[in-house]
């Protein structure tokens, strides 16, 4: 090391709920190659699929979604995009996270030899998709099962246009689904359902989806006790596991660590001045998510709350087939009106007491765009916070360009800087 | 043969001019329900004694639609929107739009946000159509469209009404397949164009106007002689094949369209309403049976490609054309396997570029040209 070369900043140590997070990603992921060593089912599946099924099957499941936003964190997603858009020739206006795992499928398939990414995913045996997260997910769901010649099991998640509680008939065709989907695996999987063993799934599922909302409000103090964007490293264990106990393990010891936070008035942002609460909307552009956050550190931006951590919080009575029906059909933002969204998303800046709105206009996520573009006006008439945008993708690093980034935060920091100014 | 001509001349009219058919149902005091792509049940429609247009957009460059509909947005609906925002859909009662991919999910907001005067009729189609509720469901959803157009109509739809209009809507189906394969012995008088502004033109008449239209039209054909064709043919497949000018190439480099599996034209007529229990049981099981359309999931993952092979060798294609409708995401996601498989096939299959906010088709054309010299 050179006399001129400034010293690595050493890393801070990840808190004990990072580090039971990652064991448990770790083992959810072993479990699924110790499965495909075996000749048993594995599974792959859409991230608001209900996971109670195979859960109570004890069949282990990966998630593609989730699994693509590691890949594209670790920078590693162009050779799998590349993959789909070239020798299999897919469009790059399809959803990046489809073209990612797509790639990946086709090389999992063809090559055993390929070069497993740090975050690699056994062949599976079947496909879960439930069509809340958007329409899209279906045609790529499609589109693995052609490249692996797999089933498709289906949730079938409608479209809530009117801004109120799905209809009884939409309600049947969801609990038809459960029912129908349930009588399926048991033949796919040669095992019974365990009903009651589904009742303890359910129960710890909606537990770890109340003790959830409740750390996400935890940040509602000022100064917030947490870094929002922490919280899209614990959507993982919601997302994955949502129906088992260690998830409800590190829930409990991140409130734990939120509320010591809290009582020693520190926060994981750190020490840097929280001058502005603004609220995130949109999927983490997960390839460049250490430059979004080092930008609006400078700014003294913390993005205390995001619509979209919450998507996997569904709260419904065990044992109620139809409340569970609809509750998968109500998650998440895409499956709900741009009114009852964007409307929600008003309120809950104004809750946290946000200065602003950033919307990640994702280039992946066709639907989320239009929420924004429609639910601005939405926004600014409810919240009465200044809206900013900035041009993204979950995955595809092709996109985002940081000097756009920048001149984003600025102009929103000038806003919120005179309106704070004028409330003074 | 002149009766051919005329007829013809007739169709292109209706077909480019849908403004002008919907100034004529409002002068004549008729109600217009308009029916965005592409599966309404415009049976509840004419049942209820309204007038069904078919909504397509159009070539136009969006001025408007921006502020709602980001800039990825598929070029139908965005032209859809730009036109329901600028004012050309004025007059319409009400619009019938399904929810078929995202970005319905999102139009159905813009719209919302953008055209106050035409209120939205929205509907879903189950996906999971081999779930024993998915039948149930679809009747009830029709059952609420079935309510909103009865209000507009101002009165009730009997089963009797509708079940005559399924039958109104199976006897136009018939006669635009029997057109299809009338077409096909006349090549020499049914161009690619001319065959698109007859498929085009039914959607905006009234059912039984298209029976009659279509009927003396096909009536005049058989009375002609079998062209033989010496020139290449292909199928087209995909949303929609416009605009005109992409259509004349093939005309130009002799290559004549023996068939299509477009959602503007041959998959709105080519699968009937069954007989059932009642007239609303029967619209809603039509939805569950129809096949190889990549708005409508098929456990059988490669229907689609399969009946496009079966196509091309019933009526003798050399070629598929991929009509591909720009951002349209469904269509994207089949498109490599659809191309592989007529390509293992023995066909030749490539894509074309389908954009309704620029009427330049010159890379199409390069390529149609290139396939015509093969």
């Amino acid at each position: 090391m050179s006399e001129t070369t400034p010293m690595k900043k050493p890393k801070r140590p990840l808190p004990k709920s990072r580090v039971m997070t990652n064991e448990l990603m770790d083992s959810v992921y072993a479990a699924a190659f110790d499965a495909e060593a075996k000749g048993e089912p594995v599974g792959w599946s859409t991230s608001i699929f209900p996971q109670e099924l195979c859960e109570t099957f004890g069949v282990p499941i990966l998630y593609p979604e989730n699994n693509a936003a590691g890949v594209a964190a670790r920078h590693d997603s162009p050779r799998f995009i590349a993959q789909s858009e070239g020798e299999l020739g897919y469009s790059n206006d399809i959803c990046s996270y489809a073209r990612l795992s797509i790639g990946m499928a086709h090389m999992i398939a063809t090559d055993p030899n390929y070069e497993r990414p740090a975050l690699a995913m056994p062949r599976p045996t079947f496909l879960l998709c439930a069509t809340n997260s958007c329409f899209e997910l279906l045609k790529w769901y499609e589109c693995l099962s052609r490249e692996l010649n797999i089933p498709i099991f289906l949730q079938d998640c409608l479209y809530n246009y009117y801004e109120e509680e799905p209809a009884s008939h939409k309600v049947k065709y969801a609990r038809s689904q459960l029912e129908h989907n349930i009588k399926r695996m048991e033949e796919f999987f040669g095992k019974k359902f365990d009903w009651d063993k589904f009742l303890e799934i359910q129960k710890i599922s909606n537990e770890n989806s109340r003790l959830y909302d409740e750390i996400v409000l935890m940040n509602d103090r000022d100064p917030a006790p947490m870094n929002g964007f922490d919280l899209f490293n614990y959507m993982a264990p919601m997302v994955v596991a949502r129906g088992k106990k260690e998830t409800t393990a590190i829930l409990l010891q991140l409130k734990k660590e939120i509320e010591e936070n809290i009582a020693k008035g520190v926060s994981t942002f750190g020490s840097t001045p929280q001058d502005y609460r603004v609220d995130w909307e949109g999927i983490a552009c997960w390839p460049n998510l250490g430059y979004n956050l080092k930008t609006m550190k400078k700014y003294g931006i913390n993005c205390v709350t995001n619509g979209y951590v919450g998507a996997w919080s569904l709260k419904y009575t065990p044992g109620n087939l139809d409340e569970m029906g609809s509750q998968y059909m109500q998650s998440s933002t895409n499956v709900n009106s741009t009114l009852t969204t964007m409307g929600r998303r008003a309120d809950c800046a104004s809750h946290f007491q946000c200065d602003g709105m950033l919307c990640h206009v994702n280039r992946s996520c066709k639907f989320m765009t239009y929420h924004m573009f429609v639910g601005r006006e939405i926004v600014e008439e409810k919240a009465k916070i200044p809206v900013a945008s900035f041009d993204g993708d979950q995955a595809d690093p092709t996109i985002f360009n940081e000097a756009q980034f920048e001149t984003r935060v600025q102009s929103l920091v000038d806003i919120m800087k005179q309106n704070k100014e004028a409330k003074r | 043969m002149s009766d051919i001509k005329a007829l013809l001349a007739q169709f292109d009219e209706i077909s480019g001019n849908p403004r002008k058919m919907l100034g004529e149902y409002l002068a004549n005091g008729e109600k217009v329900i308009g029916c965005f792509p592409v599966y309404t049940p415009q049976p509840l429609v004419t049942a209820a004694g309204l007038v069904p247009i078919g909504l397509w957009g159009g070539q136009v460059n969006p001025q408007v639609s921006g502020k709602y509909s980001p800039i990825f947005t598929c070029s139908i609906l965005h032209s859809c929107l730009e036109y329901g925002m600028s004012g050309a859909y004025q007059g319409l009662s009400a619009a019938l739009m399904p929810i078929l991919c995202d970005t319905f999910r999102g139009t159905s907001a813009a719209w919302r946000a953008g055209v106050k005067d035409i209120p939205l009729i929205v509907f879903i189609h189950p996906q999971n159509r081999k779930d024993p509720g998915a039948l149930d469901y679809m009747i009830e959803e029709y059952k609420s469209v079935k309510t909103a157009l009865e209000k507009i109509a101002g009165k009730e739809i009997t089963n009797r009404a509708l079940a005559n209009a399924l039958t109104l809507y199976n006897k136009r189906n018939a006669a635009m397949r029997e057109f299809c394969a009338l077409a096909n012995e006349h090549l020499d008088l049914i161009t690619p164009v001319a065959r698109h502004h007859v498929m085009k033109a039914v959607t905006f008449l009234k059912p039984e106007k298209a029976v009659e239209m279509v009927g003396e039209l096909n009536k005049a054909l058989k009375d002609q002689p079998v062209c033989k064709w010496t020139g290449k043919k292909v199928i087209l497949t995909g949303i929609t094949a416009e605009p005109d000018d992409l259509l004349v190439s093939f005309t130009e480099n002799k290559v004549a369209v023996v068939g299509d599996d477009l959602a503007q034209e041959s998959r709105q007529y080519r699968t009937d309403y069954p007989s059932a229990n009642s007239a609303l049981e029967s619209l809603a099981l039509q939805w569950l049976e129809i096949r190889g359309c990549s708005l409508a999931h098929d456990d059988n993952n490669t229907t689609r490609g399969k009946m496009l092979v079966e196509l091309a060798e019933r009526t003798g294609a050399d070629g598929v054309v991929l009509c591909m409708m720009r951002f349209c995401d469904i269509e994207e996601y089949d498109q490599p396997y659809v191309i592989k498989m007529l390509q293992e096939a023995g066909l030749l299959a490539f894509s074309v570029d389908i954009d309704q906010s620029t009427t330049d088709s010159g890379q199409a054309r390069t390529k149609i040209q290139a396939f015509a010299e093969n």
